[in-house]
């Protein structure tokens, strides 16, 4: 079994349902997430679009955070996931430094790294991870990849030539798939970002641990 | 593609992205690696001297030993610091994952630190052919002991600026400089004038060899890589590490080897340890500058 996750960036309307529902699934702290949604505005206007990405780990084939892990703290499960074990981190960071796609953060509570782990809690309760039952337009789909008949497989298959995953070039071999993604979306540097500017507050980084 | 002219084209504004963490590693990692720097690098000078001028560093083996020995701990110090769970530091040596550079590093470290305790309690007993003997290999486990960190950003496969081999070559100048700097403040009236204008060389040999690596990647980084372009703005005009870098540089780097010159050419060993100490001081930023940048790079 390889689980894995895709998201339909022409069905996302940006309610960030599913970020809730993690948040409260999992009771993730103030000011940290671990699944968000990125707004990024193109054009110019009139002729503008707002898109939205929800991003979150990406649960390697390769993952560079299970292998920089000192003490085993980041490990892949039977399914694929990539599971962490608070118990176990140091909270060295050197997997916050290692991911490319800023998905692992230092909890604020437990001071140890902390992400998305595909609820893995409820995958073993055979129950879908809760974004996915949040999301209003099945904009998220996971499943086996291992499984031709799985939802997530078949999605793959009828959308082949319009699958993307986030930076390849790192040869991480992501579990992460987007469907109708593009540079602007998934690519952090292709937006501008100004400094101390967003939609809703004026924050745009937050200190982590005890040292800022 | 320059960094501007991306986002011309793309005309894309990120209106909303949540609270990112901010810096992951401080100032902290700047002070082991600085540490961890002069702790190796006096071993490696140590093991040129006795083999050059044997009779000049009859008087140097407990000094060094016990800089090495303070500064390795120090390093191991601030390493402690830096985890957010430090109690929990025996995870590493009960639970090793040996793919990790930092698991690997640990241990090496630990029993480098045992070493240098040997030669500290064996230079005080005066025991100079054991002593000999056990740096000989004291002086190659410092070889790895100074890399792993290299190694460890390596690892970072987030952060594209930090790449092997450059960083495991700036690792092993960075102890040069810093061990042959070290080593021209700790030899004061022991070491013969011969014996410091040998450190010299090697000072301003391996600064010359530092700054040519730092100015290619300066230089030619931006041509192979997006992410390298992007970190590399960071400490161009009016970034806001710009200055620190080229102060860095100058402190490091520039000004050690024109000193290095001068005092030959003088033969003043005022204006050497003058290089020694801009040497020290400006490795710190240099390593500063080289750790924070890549994490400026919004990673989504």
């Amino acid at each position: 079994m390889q689980l894995g996750f895709l998201v339909d960036l022409h069905l996302c309307m940006g309610c960030k349902g599913c970020e809730i529902a993690c948040k409260v699934e999992n009771e993730v702290p103030l000011s940290t997430w671990r699944l968000r949604v990125k707004y990024v505005d193109v054009g110019t206007f009139p002729e503008t679009k707002r898109t939205f990405t929800p991003l979150r780990c990406n649960h390697c084939e390769n993952a560079p955070c299970e292998r920089i892990c000192p003490v085993s703290a980041l490990h892949y499960l039977d399914n694929g996931i990539v599971n962490i074990d608070k118990e176990r981190c140091i909270g060295c960071a050197g997997c916050v430094m290692a991911c490319p796609y800023g998905a692992i953060y230092i909890d604020p509570q437990t001071q140890t790294a902390d992400k998305c782990t595909y609820c893995a809690h409820r995958i073993a309760s055979s129950m879908m991870p809760a974004c996915v039952v949040a999301c209003p337009v099945q904009a998220n789909i996971f499943g086996d990849l291992d499984d031709a008949t799985s939802n997530i497989s078949k999605y793959i298959q009828t959308n082949q030539g319009n699958i993307q995953v986030r930076k390849p070039e790192k040869g991480t071999n992501p579990h992460h798939y987007y469907v109708n993604g593009g540079n602007v979306t998934l690519n952090p540097l292709a937006s501008e970002r100004v400094d101390g500017h967003s939609l809703f507050n004026k924050i745009t980084t937050l200190p982590v641990g005890g040292h800022h | 593609m320059a960094a501007h002219e991306i986002l011309a084209a793309t005309n894309a504004v990120v209106t909303l992205d949540v609270a990112l963490p901010g810096t992951v590693w401080p100032w902290f990692v700047t002070m082991n690696m600085w540490a961890k720097s002069i702790g190796t690098g006096v071993i490696f000078m140590l093991f040129i001297l006795m083999r050059m001028y044997p009779e000049s560093v009859k008087n140097l083996r407990l000094p060094t030993a016990i800089t090495a020995f303070v500064f390795i701990n120090i390093f191991l110090l601030f390493t402690l610091a830096d985890l957010h769970q430090p109690f929990r530091m025996w995870h590493i040596f009960f639970y090793p994952h040996f793919t990790s550079s930092i698991t690997v590093g640990a241990i090496m470290a630990s029993v480098f630190l045992g070493l240098l305790t040997l030669l500290v309690f064996l230079a005080w007993k005066k025991q100079d052919e054991t002593y000999d003997k056990v740096f000989l290999w004291t002086t190659i486990l410092a070889i790895p002991v100074t890399l792993y960190t290299a190694a460890l950003m390596a690892q970072c496969t987030a952060r594209e600026l930090w790449q092997m081999p450059t960083e495991s070559a700036q690792m092993i100048l960075a102890a040069t400089v810093s061990g042959a700097a070290f080593m021209i403040l700790l030899g004061g009236s022991k070491l013969t004038y011969e014996a410091k204008q040998t450190l010299g060389v090697v000072l301003g040999l391996s600064a010359l060899m530092a700054f040519i690596i730092y100015m290619s990647e300066y230089v030619f980084g931006p041509m192979k890589a997006e992410e390298v372009a992007f970190t590399l703005e960071y400490i161009k005009g009016d970034g806001p590490y710009t200055v620190m870098f080229w102060l860095g540089q100058w402190m490091t780097y520039i000004l050690p080897m024109v000193l290095i010159v001068l005092s030959r050419s003088s033969k003043s060993e005022a204006i050497l340890k003058l290089a020694a100490i801009l040497a020290l001081v400006g490795l710190f930023m240099v390593k500063h500058v080289w750790l924070m940048i890549p994490q400026l790079l919004p990673m989504s």
